[in-house]
């Protein structure tokens, strides 16, 4: 019975008292070095809990933030989404939304460089949603020939798969 | 005191250093390179807001960011 409490506390996210001081501060991941194509879509990985989720999610909800700065950030909140005009195409704009994938927005009479309105891009290992969404803005920002060379056009909208 | 914002699944975990401790900022240092060396982009704070940055590591900096690399698809 102790292993099924054991799995039932992971679950849960409840760590025995032993565990406790682990659970509040755990070494330091380095996820670059790890491979994670066994991991399935919109998960973290077999031994993350339900806590550990919740706990993700406020902490990159937090960095998220940070990296915005407060009016983007507010206005992501307030519209769902962020607008990023392209350096590289005139009259094309790049919608970010949370944890799906960029829509590609076009004024009359420009033309898209791709054929598909969506682009489907991850990060190349799990993160949180929100936080994943301001890498991506600093990504389209600052280095949009990388967004360019990545993209994934896709003629329908989804949510992305190594996001959670 | 600076950091690195290890953006990861955990939402990031935090490496910091004084700038007189020489061991630490050698550890933030190592750790910054292995990443861009993994593929992962790296921001630093400037005036208030995230840039990427492609310059050497510079303790002096208040805050760098880790940056998952991107795949299409």
């Amino acid at each position: 019975m102790p292993a099924v409490k054991s799995f039932l506390e992971r679950l849960f996210g409840r760590t025995p008292a032993s565990a406790a001081q682990a659970a509040v501060d755990p070494p330091l991941e380095r996820p670059w070095l790890q491979r994670w194509a066994h991991v399935p879509k919109r998960s973290a990985g077999f031994d993350f809990s339900m806590g550990d989720y919740h706990e993700a999610r406020a902490r990159g909800r937090e960095v998220a933030r940070t990296t915005l700065g407060e009016d983007r950030w507010a206005e992501l909140q307030r519209r769902g989404y962020l607008d990023l005009q392209s350096r590289l195409y005139p009259g094309m704009t790049y919608r970010l939304r949370t944890g799906r994938r960029i829509e590609v927005r076009c004024a009359d009479g420009v033309r898209p460089p791709w054929p598909e309105r969506f682009l489907c891009i991850n990060p190349t290992y799990p993160l949180p949603e929100e936080e994943f969404l301001a890498h991506l803005y600093l990504y389209v920002r600052d280095r949009e020939e990388e967004v360019v060379r990545v993209a994934a056009p896709q003629p329908w909208d989804q949510t992305l798969g190594r996001t959670f | 005191m600076g950091r690195i914002i290890v953006a990861n699944r955990r939402g990031h975990q935090v490496v910091e250093w004084e700038v007189e401790d020489a061991a630490a900022v050698k550890e933030a240092e190592r750790i910054l390179r292995e990443a861009r060396e993994q593929g992962c982009a790296v921001s630093k704070k400037v005036d208030g807001q995230h840039v990427i940055d492609t310059a050497p590591f510079d303790p002096r900096v208040e805050e760098y960011q880790i940056i998952a690399p991107i795949a299409g698809g």
